[in-house]
């Protein structure tokens, strides 16, 4: 066996470079896979142990105080479906905090953090200071995304509900906490935690009625029980004859269940750790090609001392272990480095995770998965290795001795020269093509792969940074700049013709969400009173609702209620029901996918009391949506204009976290893209000159100069290249959309339709081209020092 | 007097082995003129196959002049050599060196269109100096691996000649040849000998050497000794007990 280490090392030391290239090509493959895999099965689990340790209920219903009544508590408290209750007073308030310069709103829920709690624990984050006068206990997100300090200011700016005079709060933070529903602004209320004379003091600050909530936190026997309750309070308070978008927030309703929690917190997780274990699979698998490559070269450079090794006695399987044990050592080597770098880089992943979920996830060492992803990688390997050295024990010691493998038998003269055009070089560059068929296909299955990742993350990175408005329609939200919330009770017309005439606003029109009841499943249903105006198109199958009675499901609704284009659906609201045609299936997150769209007169019918109140305003482009906000406020009276939402900056707070991630995962993907593209040419380019090394010398002895040898086997590896880079952007192109629809489906995007801009695609296809041809020319550059009169005297 | 083709002023030649300097060929002077054939010999280690490669550019001197023609080609960089070589030298290897992966046919095209002109007439070329040789249509289809040795040389030969070059650079032949196609080799070197092509061939066989007009002896790096044998003619015996004269009294 030492006698076989030898072997193993002295073939390393020998080809340094080699074996080099495959170290960081494994170091590459192991850090994305290891962390890949870490994320996969160890976030979904810390967000199971988290709820372990926190215990947080099965549904919270957080109710104003004005529609907590008596009735509403004792219907939950008698409800059959609800196992047990807790009930924690808190007061909301939308304030704007400072964050990384910019002021930001917040839904804020102020929690007295001395109440005692059995369900929907919190907890702290890291060190935390004895609380003294105006303390905060503030998420764990606003250390990680806004940089608050222990012992900083943090100053909540509101403006007052009666007196519309802009307010200023202001606390000194002690700590930072976590739990499991108001982590994330994603996800209704971020929760900030007060010691009770502080509690106090907010309370006697905030002293109306609109401010103070109650929370109940609930444990049911069936989480699909939770729409029942829902129903039922919504019945008592009558509050099915509004929009969801409540016109008094006094009236509002917030309703989050845990498996709506654990689909926000760990959708990001989920879909990041989906895109590098796939990414990794691709490098493992140029990994092994090039493994494969370097051993069937390697027997034909080594023939004459695999046989001279045989005939001193040494075994085939001696020689085939040396050659295993040599590519398991480079790979067991770069596998050891990537899986120990990945730990550095998983708290940049987590810090990423963390500021869209809220939650810190700390990721210890993981013996068991960074051993499986070692062990993986060796194994594949090790296998590889195994077949590709096989053939050794088909070798005649004496026919190796006298470097027979080395001669390579040509039996079919490709591109005669007598007959091809007369650009020398490119000819023989094409007859290398045709000659080394295994070599090219190995090229051009690496370079599908590889490029097909790029143009992902080109798309991925051109979604989220240079034209966002696909990737903003993820969530399955119509898209506009503003949003005014009218008084539902009163005529509106007069109103909706002023803001019409508005400057810079080019259209309006009502969107209004209701819930209803769609085979039994309580589903968010939008009402629109025509939808050939809608401005963002989530169907994908199908049509909006046109003619009487049609309905639109999103696309997880309708998986669920097993119906399809064509198919009828019962919806029910209260007591009345109807028919309704399923004539298109869309996009759709909201509620977990559980969404629908019908026309307005088809839910008066159901709902008579409905009336609308939510206009979206849609402005010119490049108008300022704050001042549009500001100046609507300032012209209509409260008694008609209830709200003014400024969606520009509500759409943009929402999905930074999204696009931060995704788009770094983009440039990442395309930076390790060209590094692979890089080390594989490097390798094989290389590779082959040392092959073709006599080759090369006789043409360099009959007078062909080192330029000309340079652009001959630069053109003969960038055909095979051109032909896998094209085919990889075709594929990319094609397949990006497919891929992200499922690995985004649970996130209720049936048929993704991110933009594949031909130019960006284009562009980067004829980049990789061209930095694969220069980077050729670069690698080939090593020719000049193979010399013709070496040739002779060798 | 014939012209002089090739000329070496004070040519040095030395390689490092490890640390020591080892001087293969010293401040040597020599002419060669056009259409012989001349012939250089000497035991191993004596430095003729490193002039023949000096001379013929594929390697650089030490120090000292080469003068092609008129022209300075020792200061030249690798491409001008390589541009040099293909305009005016032709060479014949003991190991034939063809390229595998082509027939011996485009073997001789990879040559002769990296010279600039009309391919027809250079595919036109090719083929009648392959007929020449010996080789037929179905023989110059084939790879060098399907062929014989002395087939293989053959068709060397053709190469070197392809660019019409102003001397072929000849080493060991027939090395690796058995007797009849040695002889068959050498058969083709002196007719074209004889068409006018000047040839410098190195040899240690004296069978070779035979064939040549002019024989350079080199010991140690410098030129001991040289015989004009004048030209070849198949079965003259005066002219072999010459050569053989002429090597004894070179220690041989």
């Amino acid at each position: 066996m030492n006698k076989l280490w030898m072997h193993a090392i002295a073939n390393i030391r020998k080809t340094k470079s080699a074996s080099t290239t495959l170290v960081i090509m494994f170091i590459i493959a192991a850090l994305l896979l290891n962390a890949g895999l870490l994320v996969t099965i160890n976030y979904g689990s810390f967000f199971n142990n988290l709820k372990d340790e926190l215990n947080p209920s099965n549904v919270y219903f957080a109710l104003p105080d004005k529609i907590y009544t008596n009735e509403v508590k004792s219907y939950i408290d008698k409800n059959k479906h609800v196992k047990e209750t807790q009930t924690n007073e808190g007061l909301l308030l939308n304030a704007n905090i400072l964050s990384k310069g910019e002021e930001k709103s917040f839904a804020i829920m102020f929690s007295n953090m001395d109440e005692k709690r059995e369900l929907s624990k919190w907890k702290y984050v890291g060190e935390h200071l004895p609380a003294d006068d105006m303390s905060v206990y503030i998420p764990d997100i606003f250390k990680a995304v806004s940089g608050y300090q222990l012992n900083d200011k943090i100053e909540l700016k509101y403006t007052e509900e009666e007196t519309k005079e802009e307010k200023a709060i202001t606390f000194t933070v002690k700590g930072y906490t976590e739990d499991i529903y108001f982590s994330s602004s994603d996800t209704g209320y971020i929760s900030f935690y007060l010691p009770e004379d502080t509690y106090q003091k907010v309370r006697s600050i905030l002293n109306r009625p609109e401010y103070l909530t109650h929370v109940v936190f609930a444990n049911v026997d069936n989480v699909k029980n939770i729409s029942v309750i829902e129903s039922g309070i919504r019945d008592i308070l009558k509050l099915n004859s509004s929009s969801l978008m409540a016109a008094d927030p006094s009236t509002m309703m917030v309703v989050i269940d845990l498996e709506l929690i654990k689909l926000a917190r760990c959708m990001m997780a989920t879909m990041v750790a989906a895109m590098m274990v796939m990414f990794s699979l691709i490098i493992v698998i140029v990994c092994l090609l090039v493994v494969r490559f370097r051993i069937v070269n390697s027997i034909e450079e080594d023939v004459m001392k695999i046989g001279s090794l045989k005939s001193i006695g040494y075994t085939s399987r001696q020689i085939i272990l040396s050659i295993i044990l040599q590519f398991s050592l480079i790979a067991g080597i770069g596998s050891i480095i990537g899986i120990a770098l990945s730990y550095p880089v998983l708290p940049a992943v987590s810090a990423v995770f963390e500021q869209q979920s809220g939650l810190k996830w700390e990721q210890g060492f993981d013996g068991g998965i960074s051993g499986a992803a070692f062990f993986i990688l060796l194994l594949i390997v090790i296998l590889i290795a195994f077949l590709a050295a096989h053939r050794i024990s088909k070798l005649n010691p004496i026919h190796a001795l006298r470097g027979q493998t080395t001669v390579r038998k040509y039996k079919r003269n490709h591109l005669q020269l007598e007959k091809a055009f007369s650009n020398l070089p490119l000819a023989l560059a094409l007859k290398n093509v045709l000659q080394s068929m295994k070599q090219n296909i190995m090229i051009i299955f690496i370079l599908i792969a590889v490029t097909f990742s790029g143009v992902f993350g080109v798309v991925m990175y051109y979604n989220t940074t240079v034209d966002t408005k696909a990737f903003a329609e993820v969530p399955g939200m119509e898209i506009c700049n503003a949003i005014a919330v009218l008084n539902p009770e009163k005529d509106q017309k007069e109103t909706v013709k002023t803001i019409e005439g508005m400057d810079h606003v080019w259209k309006v029109q009502y969107l209004d969400e209701v819930k209803v009841k769609i085979e039994g499943t309580e589903a968010v249903t939008y009402v629109m009173d025509s939808y050939d105006k809608k401005e963002t198109k989530l169907v994908y199958e199908g049509r909006y609702p046109k003619n009487k009675n049609e309905i639109t499901l999103a696309g997880i609704l309708a998986e669920r209620l097993e119906k399809t284009v064509g198919d009828t659906v019962t919806v029910h609201v209260g007591e009345k029901e109807e028919q309704f045609k399923v004539v298109g299936l869309s996009n759709g997150s909201q509620m977990g996918g559980l969404c629908a769209s019908i026309l307005a007169d088809d839910y008066v019918r159901l709902n008579p009391n409905f009336k609308h109140q939510s206009l979206y305003i849609y402005l010119d482009k490049g108008t300022d949506a704050e001042k549009f906000v500001t100046n609507l406020e300032s012209r209509f009276d409260k008694s008609m204009l209830l709200s003014a939402i400024n969606f520009d900056k509500g759409m943009e707070e929402g999905m930074a976290s999204y696009q931060k991630v995704v788009a770094l995962m983009g440039v990442a993907m395309l930076v390790i893209t060209l590094i692979i593209v890089t080390l594989v040419l490097y390798f094989v380019i290389s590779s082959s000159v040392i092959r073709k090394k006599r080759e090369l010398g006789i043409q360099k002895a009959i007078g062909f100069t080192t330029y000309q040898l340079m652009c001959q086997m630069s053109i003969s590896f960038t055909i095979p290249i051109i032909i896998g880079v094209v085919t990889g952007t075709l594929l990319g192109a094609f397949y990006t959309n497919p891929l992200m629809s499922v690995s985004m489906k649970s996130a209720g995007v049936m048929k993704a339709g991110f933009i594949v801009d031909q130019y960006w695609v284009i562009a980067f296809g004829a980049l990789t081209i061209v930095f694969s041809y220069l980077l050729s020319m670069l690698i080939t550059w090593r020719i000049r020092k193979i010399s013709a009169y070496a040739l002779v005297t060798e | 007097m014939a012209n002089i083709i090739l000329k070496t002023n004070k040519l040095n030649k030395s390689f490092m082995s490890g640390t020591q300097e080892q001087q293969v060929l010293k401040n040597l002077d020599i002419e060669f003129y056009e259409g012989d054939f001349t012939v250089i010999m000497g035991s191993s280690g004596a430095g003729k196959s490193t002039l023949l490669y000096a001379l013929s550019g594929m390697d650089r001197p030490t120090s000292g002049d080469i003068r092609f023609f008129d022209a300075e080609i020792g200061n030249l960089n690798n491409d001008k050599l390589a541009v040099f070589r293909r305009q005016n030298c032709g060479f014949v290897f003991q190991q034939m060196f063809l390229l595998d992966n082509m027939s011996i046919l485009d073997n001789i095209l990879a040559s002769g269109l990296l010279v600039r002109g009309d391919k027809k007439s250079i595919v036109a070329n090719a083929k009648e100096l392959l007929e020449k040789v010996g080789l037929t249509e179905m023989i110059w289809r084939k790879f060098p691996s399907q062929l014989s040795g002395g087939e293989n040389q053959r068709a060397a030969i053709v190469r070197a000649l392809i660019n019409k070059p102003r001397v072929v650079f000849a080493d060991e032949p027939t090395g690796a040849l058995n007797s009849a196609s040695g002889t068959a080799v050498l058969d083709v070197l002196t007719d074209i000998n004889n068409d006018g092509q000047s040839i410098i061939m190195v040899t240690h066989d004296i069978r070779s050497a035979r064939r040549g007009n002019r024989i350079i002896y080199i010991r140690d790096g410098g030129i001991v000794g040289e015989c004009d044998l004048g030209k070849y003619v198949s079965g003259d015996q005066i002219r072999h007990e010459k050569l053989k004269t002429f090597l004894t009294e070179m220690g041989w």
